[in-house]
């Protein structure tokens, strides 16, 4: 079926939009610029802001495209001296009770408010900033969730957010007129897995993170595309990171894109918090057993090893590997008459599960593992077989046996020590597709781009399957 | 602290219940309820008018906080409600003020030490004829003076021991 259409004149031009959507985010869709606050696309439609104000031939006063159905052959002005004189109006009441706070405010660069404000209001202030009203300005809501309620412009996003999505209920307005103010009831916190999405939704600077707050202005950010590797689901994340002066590049956060298949435009606080892990602890050196040693001797060894040719080799892969990775993997294993195993069981978390955007499934990449025909089980390991382990979470427990690891080994638990231990770059450092639980593909840039790069697992199996050693396997494989 | 309702609010409620489609619309007389029983919005009240009608405790304590005349904190054993309207304010509401804060040396808004006494101001109290007006709980008192004032509060104190 088509989308029904009709045509409707804006700014003069005639234009084709589908009259079963409201006028506002049909004007946003085809590219329109129209101030809001209270709209917001997941959310739809609340009418508390009056923000999104436009001309209607034949209507006396201008309305609100949020809230307006389109009918054929309307007339709007969405530009002109009369319904910018609105919009400075209704970003005057706005601005009443708002601090000047914009230096120090985490949301100055990604603010609507100071958007708005810089296109439509520019005015000379009425209001003595001594008599504004001052509300609290620290409120720590719980879920990393810290609130200014200065700052707030009570589109109630947040309240929506918490009642229309996740059902949970924590937040409403209380009080009334320009005393009213953003609350959970008295004693309680936020308490479900998907607050910190509010701090996004937030148009202002209201609601901020406590993770993020205070670490890096937004303007020095670079955004990378990319997707959580939290879990199965495999939610569509941009990466935001910055290279400031005297530091290397670092992650900041991990913010949710928009990708209707999946996701829609929200992650799980978890998934949003792991960016930590993809830049603490990692492992930077080499070690045999407990020792470490150089790379080029390190690299020796790795060499030697293989070609000792004694053992029945078994690789165990990570399941968050790359498809790319995946491959490689594979095609390593042949050369080296190697088999190949990813198993998965040692990913499974049924605590983390619910019934949205977290799988009990925390492997990213397992559907790509399976769709590879890598073997999922455990194998069982003898004594005499060596394991290449690349940062498999189960994959420690024999003593002969090399490891290829991201993150320093946990040596709390009960871990054997391997025979060599080399570094690869975690997944930020690194590029490929991911296939989520659903079969979806995607593709994850590389993010970070290190004065300090630790090879990715492609660089660490191209050491030791350059020609000459392709010849040494040749020849086995002859033998054999 | 807990709260249960008291027989008599649990059947009122139970009859307006039958009135409306939906439980939600007994928000407000609930609300009524536990302030009449409690003396003003403990929480646990909150949480039971949540509970009745099907909003969650956000959203009533969101309708809670809205209305000035709903009470989230303890009050004294009197509330005194000095109109503070333009008939009353011609007619000397300034002087009863003035004269009750220093009887009772506390602050609009206040409530004295040994819990009898609370002093608020309202809006119009509708009896603008008889200005300068003060509500006392549910009485109203017209053509207050500062004598009158003092007379009403002994007999108050009266009622219930020493200031």
């Amino acid at each position: 079926m088509s989308t029904p259409s009709v045509t409707i004149t804006v700014d003069g031009a005639p234009i084709e939009v589908n009259p079963e959507r409201m006028l506002l985010p049909e004007l946003l869709d085809k590219g329109f610029s129209i101030p809001h606050f209270c709209y917001q696309e997941s959310l739809g439609s609340d009418g508390n802001c009056r923000m999104c104000m436009v001309e209607i031939a034949g209507k006396k006063r201008p309305q609100i495209a949020c809230d307006t159905p389109i009918v054929t052959g309307m007339e709007i002005r969405t530009r002109g001296e009369s319904i910018e004189k609105v919009r400075r109006d209704i970003l005057e009441l706005e601005l009443i009770n708002h601090p000047v706070d914009c230096p120090i405010c985490d949301q100055a660069g990604e603010c609507s408010l100071q958007d708005y404000y810089m296109e439509y209001g520019l005015y000379q202030g009425k209001v003595d900033k001594k008599e504004k009203h001052p509300f609290d300005k620290h409120i720590d809501l719980g879920a990393n969730v810290m609130h200014d309620q200065e700052r707030c412009v009570l589109c109630q996003r947040c309240v929506r957010f918490c009642r229309d999505v996740t059902h949970t209920d924590e937040l409403c307005v209380a009080g009334r007129g320009d005393r009213s103010y953003i609350t959970t009831v008295p004693g309680e916190k936020l308490h479900n897995n998907y607050a910190m999405n509010i701090v996004d939704l937030c148009p202002v600077g209201a609601l901020t993170s406590k993770d993020f707050r205070f670490q890096q202005r937004v303007w020095f950010l670079a955004t990378s595309p990319s997707v959580c590797h939290g879990c199965a689901k495999g939610c569509a994340i941009d990466i935001d990171h910055a290279k400031s002066k005297y530091h290397d590049d670092t992650i900041y956060r991990f913010r949710p894109r928009k990708n209707p298949e999946i996701n829609g435009e929200f992650i799980c606080d978890a998934g949003r918090l792991s960016y930590k892990e993809t830049q603490t602890n990692l492992l930077k050196t080499c070690h045999i057993r407990k020792e470490t040693l150089p790379e080029a001797e390190a690299l020796d060894r790795w060499r030697a090893i293989l070609t000792e040719d004694e053992y029945p080799i078994v690789v165990l892969a990570d399941a968050n590997l790359y498809t790319e990775e995946l491959a490689a993997l594979q095609a390593f294993a042949r050369t080296l008459h190697a088999r190949l195993y990813a198993p998965l069981e040692a990913y499974h978390d049924p605590a983390f599960g619910d019934d949205w955007l977290k799988s009990p499934q925390r492997a990213a990449n397992s559907e790509g593992v399976k769709r590879l025909g890598i073997a999922t089980e455990m194998p069982t390991i003898n004594d005499n077989t060596l394991v290449i382990n690349v940062n498999h979470p189960d994959g420690h427990r024999t003593a002969n046996r090399i490891d290829l690891l991201t993150h320093q080994p946990d040596e709390d638990t009960g871990r054997v020590p391997a025979r060599l231990t080399l570094p690869i770059a975690p997944w930020v450092q690194s590029s490929g597709h991911l296939i989520n639980e659903d079969g979806i593909k995607q593709y994850c840039e590389q993010v970070l781009r290190r004065n300090d790069p630790i090879p990715t697992l492609i660089e660490r199996l191209k050491q030791v399957t350059d020609e000459e050693y392709d010849k040494h396997f040749d020849n086995r494989e002859t033998a054999s | 602290m807990s709260f249960t309702w008291t027989r008599a609010h649990r059947a009122e409620l139970d009859a307006l219940k039958t009135r409306y489609t939906s439980p939600k619309a007994l928000v407000l007389p609930a609300l009524w309820k536990v302030q009449e029983q409690e003396g003003f919005l403990p929480l646990e009240g909150i949480e039971a008018v949540a509970e009745l009608t099907g909003y969650s405790k956000a959203e009533v304590y969101g309708v809670a906080t809205f209305y000035t005349m709903f009470r989230l904190q303890p009050q004294g054993r009197y509330t005194l409600q000095v109109c503070k309207t333009l008939s009353c304010a011609l007619n000397g509401q300034g002087t009863i003020l003035d004269h009750l804060k220093e009887r009772l040396g506390i602050e609009v808004g206040e409530t004295t030490p040994d819990g009898r006494f609370t002093l608020t101001q309202v809006e119009c109290l509708g009896s603008c004829g008889t200005a300068p007006v003060m509500q006392v709980n549910d009485t109203l008192h017209e053509h207050l003076t500062p004598e009158s004032v003092d007379t009403l509060l002994n007999t108050l104190m009266d009622k219930g021991g020493s200031l």
